[in-house]
């Protein structure tokens, strides 16, 4: 079965099992050409597996997944790792920077690994920084760096390649509030004025507020909407069983 | 007891190198058991006891840099957050450490004890009983008490070296890639091995016979030269991280791509970690090729004899270890990096052609430099 022409990435009912636990189960999902779709739900309702089986990462057990009408579930390990190379990007809670080199040299570093020349790969860098507000970090290395510096290179590193889809998991998790606002807002605009397809998986509702369309999980099944956080249902409980 | 049992579920390969210690550790412990049998079996000369003896430092060293390394890389010894939140943190796992080397070493020198008995006919049924009995003065009791002194040496040696190496430091570590100063050791290696060299040249030419002979049978080797050999070693210890940083800087030179720019930082911020052990391979190999050169051309086999043979063996598959796991411990310091390079999709080869250029670069530095200095010690001698 082919997927709609208008979408991106497509998948159809995916089973992920990680660790004897079914992370996702029966998962459908279309991604339309440019939007920004926020994936929300709590911690472990498995939306990190769905980014990652969406991004050719994790091969799902069962179901199907689609990249600009080519299937992604059939190819071999080394075409997906290079589809991620060339047409994914990619950022994660954590920043994940290569400790030895400078901001400037981890933002080039997916043009370099390209084969782009050194010269375009700084200047490419450059400009990138400077439009995420941090060209002041472009000699330093990351431990030089604050916490929201270092994320921006991150953003700055997977948007330095143009992808076609960028998958952000969590990308302020580990942000205060202001820097994290500001870090999506950056993240957003760049995206809508480059046209890339944003997946931005979330816990936060304001987070997901920033995203054309919402997705939400539970559990592994997709569901209309989260129930909210329980807490006061908690307390009674624990009330009565005392 | 904890020691013996995180050994017990380790890693195959992580136990391989424990029984390399081990195995280490047997030979030295048999090379001070056959000086303590040529002590007893020739009472009058003492003085060539105590120059064997003498010799025996030397893979003693080696052995104990090596089980230091393996110590160090040894995962049972890394902090980890749930043993600290029960109680095991730094210093207990530093006690740890400490213990499964003392164990390794332990366990070697039972084994060159047991070996050394049945060599000499004390213990019988298997082959080669007693083949070395007159060797090994089988006419004479073993003084107990001075073979387990001599045995207790390295495990001691080693167990104190691992903990001292390993123990909790009150200044934090500096953060993972923070640039390191060059390392200074350069211009006071280079100085050294230029004096180690000259001292060589001077003492061979006033060529006065007769100093400190080779157990194995070595006619006349001069304390000079050997004082010049040792002051070139150590010469070539301190400069290994400043040439080693050297190299990786020019990796890393003039618009670089993604493997030169990886291959080159990373050897710039190991240079420490692997220079040293390097530098001491450099000279190892150096003070080899040279005396092969020298007494190899002349005395054929008999210059040396089998316990020479030994010694230098141990000494140099001793630092070459060193080298090997020195070298795994940086790859595992730098997890973190390799992690973020597959996540960005780089592909392997990517990383096996920095590692490969790492190696090339180090080899292409440090094979001429290991033969000109081994030909510049051995010219002296020749004439």
């Amino acid at each position: 079965m082919a997927p709609p022409d208008n979408d991106v990435l497509w998948a159809r009912s995916l089973h992920c099992t990680l660790g004897g636990s079914e992370a996702l189960s029966g998962v459908s999902l279309g991604v339309r050409e440019g939007e920004i779709l926020a994936v929300v739900g709590p911690r472990g309702s498995g939306k990190t597996t769905l980014l990652r089986c969406l991004s050719g990462q994790l091969t799902a057990q069962q179901g199907e997944v689609w990249f600009n009408s080519g299937p992604v579930h059939t190819l071999a390990p080394a075409q997906r790792e290079r589809l991620r190379r060339e047409r994914f990007g990619w950022i994660d809670p954590e920043p994940g920077l290569v400790p030895e080199l400078t901001g400037w040299e981890n933002t080039a570093l997916p043009l370099l690994l390209r084969g782009t020349s050194h010269r375009a790969a700084k200047t490419a860098a450059q400009e990138w920084l400077e439009r995420l507000d941090i060209g002041g970090c472009a000699r330093k290395r990351p431990h030089a760096l604050t916490q929201s510096q270092r994320q921006r290179i991150a953003i700055a590193r997977a948007l330095v390649t143009t992808p076609s889809v960028l998958f952000a998991d969590e990308p302020t998790a580990t942000l205060h509030r202001a820097d994290g606002a500001q870090v999506l807002r950056t993240l957003a605009a760049a995206a809508r004025s480059h046209g890339i397809t944003v997946l931005l998986a979330t816990h936060d509702g304001e987070v997901a507020a920033l995203a054309d369309r919402t997705v939400a999980l539970l559990d592994g099944r997709r569901v209309a909407a989260v129930p909210p956080a329980s807490g006061a249902e908690g307390v009674a409980a624990c009330s009565l069983s005392v | 007891m904890l020691a013996l049992r995180l050994a017990r579920g380790t890693h195959p390969l992580v136990l391989t190198r424990r029984l390399l210690v081990a195995a280490a550790a047997a030979g030295v412990g048999f090379l001070l058991l056959c000086t303590l049998g040529y002590a007893v079996g020739h009472p009058a000369q003492s003085s060539a006891s105590v120059l064997r003896l003498l010799w025996c430092v030397l893979p003693l060293a080696a052995t104990v840099q090596f089980a230091v390394a393996v110590a160090r890389t040894d995962p049972s010894t890394r902090p980890r957050p749930g043993l600290s939140a029960i109680g095991l943190g730094p210093a207990r796992l530093t006690a740890i450490a400490a213990a499964s080397t003392a164990v390794a070493c332990t366990l070697g020198s039972v084994v060159a004890l047991l070996f050394y008995l049945h060599l000499r006919g004390d213990i019988t049924g298997l082959p080669f009983d007693g083949a070395a009995a007159e060797l090994l003065a089988a006419d004479q009791p073993v003084p107990l008490a001075a073979a387990l002194t001599l045995l207790a040496v390295l495990p001691v040696v080693a167990a104190t070296a691992a903990g001292l190496a390993l123990r909790p430091r009150t200044a934090p570590a500096a953060p993972e890639g923070a640039e390191r100063a060059m390392p200074s050791g350069l211009p006071w290696g280079v100085a050294l091995v230029a004096v180690g060299l000259a001292v060589e040249t001077y003492a061979a030419q006033g060529a006065s016979r007769g100093g400190l002979p080779l157990p194995g049978g070595f006619d006349g080797n001069p304390a000079g030269v050997l004082a010049g050999w040792v002051l070139t070693a150590v010469g070539l210890a301190l400069a290994g991280p400043g040439l080693t940083h050297g190299c990786g800087r020019l990796l890393q030179a003039v618009r670089p791509g993604a493997v030169r720019l990886l291959a080159g930082r990373v050897l710039m911020d190991e240079s420490r970690r692997i220079g040293r052990p390097l530098g001491v391979v450099s000279a190892v190999l150096s003070g080899a090729l040279a005396a092969a050169e020298l007494y190899g051309a002349d005395g054929g086999s008999e210059a040396f004899g089998p316990l020479t043979v030994l010694g230098a063996a141990l000494v140099l598959a001793c630092t070459t270890a060193t080298l090997l796991t020195a070298a795994l411990e940086s790859k595992q310091g730098r997890t973190h990096t390799t992690e973020a390079l597959l996540r960005l999709g780089a592909p392997p080869t990517v990383l096996r052609t920095a590692a490969l250029l790492r190696a090339g670069a180090l080899l292409a530095v440090f094979l001429p430099l290991t033969w000109a200095i081994a030909e510049l010690a051995a010219t002296p001698l020749r004439g």
